[in-house]
């Protein structure tokens, strides 16, 4: 437990002297992009109609970050906090057009079964990256791109049934490297 | 109708997912999780958007010229300078107690400690040990962190004395109080009003140095005229003394409220870093300072230089210019 506890504030204190590095040289923001990346869009997308504007919302939020970086304090809130912030308030200004359900965003910000369930659906956009790379292909084909198993076999050059394999093994992959809690 | 395979079962599944999220079938229990997934899997991200997202703002970021901080690495306006006997111990003893992290250590050729560095929090602290021409000066920091009763108790059982038991404060938060043994006050804290994930206050960092003047009123008014400070928040008694009082000076909040019973002056030593310690250095004398050393270039990358204030706390005023390009 306490080597735990030591543990999360060596991460914690890494966090911060990343954040500050970046404060004084911005280049390094591309380091904080990558670790915050696929929460901010996981947290973005709970909420928004459609790819398009996830990824207009997305992008708006890491702009903002990266300008308004310098003016970040470190107060024992962590930065990915700060995002999820800027990104409801940005949700929230759309709100008229891109609203899923009539849930303010910005308690998603400080519920905590949301932000679990946001950091889960993080780990899994990650651990996309790490499938084989035919279970990877079929994985953003089908989802990403929305194509039809039909249409995969053809351009992948094999059948419908090892295509439909191919995903079953993927997502089984998947859920057994989320260690069970989508179980 | 012959019984589909598990796959086929999932895709008829991903495919309503897809299409129609509405009615999407009933599925053999064993395929629940998958088809969460699933589901999830329909918010993937698109791999070119964040590498085209990432390349847009790496090009932003190199066009915004690094910023040329008057300050060293990890140091904000104000860091407290803390002189005792046995600065090694106090090192220890702010590791056990408080989860300091050592960053530098300059001994002298007698073992004892010329200068160090840990980090608190976010916030640095800097000591040495004491010697003829820098007596022991034991000062009084506000710390706030995320617990702060089990951080009074492991200071206790690194070997603090306490000076009260957490209590929980009528201004929001829960407070303690040790002596560590470097003589140093501590007022172990750890902010309530603002729910857990902000345990420090608005404005404040982990580690605040706290001065119980006599004459908090001139003080401040000197700090004003001295170095530009900004008055953040003043409580007042109804007699008109300070009982608390936040001072903004660059980045940094010092705090103090007027000396009473045990809460007596103890002059205290502060680095502050400053974007011209020259100009600064000039302004505090005009302000009514005493100059302790004049302007210089320090060997460890400073322009540096020191001034007493009418209350006796030495701020050691300084440039980081090593990074600063010339001219």
């Amino acid at each position: 437990m306490a080597r735990g506890q030591q543990r999360s504030e060596a991460h914690e204190d890494s966090g911060r002297l990343l954040i500050e590095a970046a404060q004084r040289d911005p280049r390094r923001f591309a380091e904080l992009y990558e670790q915050n990346f696929d929460r901010v869009y996981a947290f973005i997308a709970r909420r928004v109609r459609n790819r398009e504007e996830a990824e207009d919302l997305t992008s708006e939020v890491f702009h903002q970050a990266l300008a308004n970086l310098p003016r970040f304090e470190w107060r024992g809130v962590p930065f990915v906090a700060w995002l999820y912030r800027m990104a409801a308030n940005a949700i929230v200004d759309r709100w008229h057009t891109t609203s899923k359900e009539q849930v303010d965003p910005r308690r998603d910000a400080e519920d905590k079964a949301a932000l679990a369930q946001v950091e889960q659906r993080a780990s899994l956009f990650q651990l996309v990256e790490s499938l084989p790379p035919d279970q990877r292909r079929v994985i953003i084909q089908r989802f990403v791109d929305e194509r039809s198993i039909r249409e995969i076999a053809t351009e992948l050059g094999r059948s419908e049934g090892a295509i439909k394999q191919l995903q079953f093994r993927a997502i089984e992959n998947l859920r057994a490297r989320l260690g069970g809690a989508h179980a | 109708m012959p019984k589909l395979s598990l796959a086929a079962q999932l895709d008829q599944a991903i495919q309503a997912l897809l299409t129609r999220p509405d009615s999407v079938p009933p599925v053999e229990s064993s395929l629940a999780p998958l088809v969460r997934i699933a589901a999830d899997l329909r918010d993937l991200p698109r791999e070119e958007f964040k590498a085209r997202l990432k390349s847009e703002l790496e090009r932003k970021a190199s066009m915004a010229t690094p910023a040329v901080t008057p300050f060293r690495e990890g140091f904000h306006s104000l860091t407290p300078y803390l002189i005792v006997e046995g600065a090694a111990k106090l090192i220890d003893f702010l590791k056990q107690a408080f989860g300091a992290e050592e960053k530098l250590r300059v001994p002298k050729p007698d073992g004892s400690i010329m200068h160090a560095e840990v980090r608190v929090g976010g916030s640095v602290i800097e000591l040495a040990d004491a010697n003829t021409q820098y007596p022991p000066r034991p000062t009084n920091l506000h710390l706030y962190v995320p617990d702060a009763d089990a951080v009074y108790h492991r200071a206790i059982a690194a070997g603090a004395i306490s000076t009260h038991e957490p209590v929980d404060q009528p201004y929001g938060d829960r407070e303690a109080g040790i002596r560590d043994p470097g003589g140093n006050n501590w007022y172990i804290a750890t902010h309530k009003a603002a729910g857990p994930a902000q345990f420090i206050p608005e404005g404040l960092r982990a580690v605040t140095i706290y001065l119980h003047p006599k004459g908090a009123v001139q003080l401040i008014d000197f700090l004003k005229r001295a170095f530009n400070a900004e008055e953040a928040a003043r409580y007042e008694s109804p007699e008109g003394a300070i009982m608390h009082a936040r001072v903004r000076i660059g980045d940094s909040i010092l705090e103090m409220g007027e000396a009473h019973g045990l809460y007596q002056p103890r002059p205290t030593s502060i680095h502050f870093y400053v974007p011209d310690a020259d100009a600064a250095y000039r302004q505090a004398l005009a302000a009514g300072a005493t100059s302790l050393t004049e302007p210089n270039d320090a060997p460890y990358g400073d322009r540096a230089a020191a001034v007493q204030d009418p209350q006796g706390n030495s701020w050691f005023l300084a440039t980081y210019i090593k990074d600063v390009p010339h001219p």
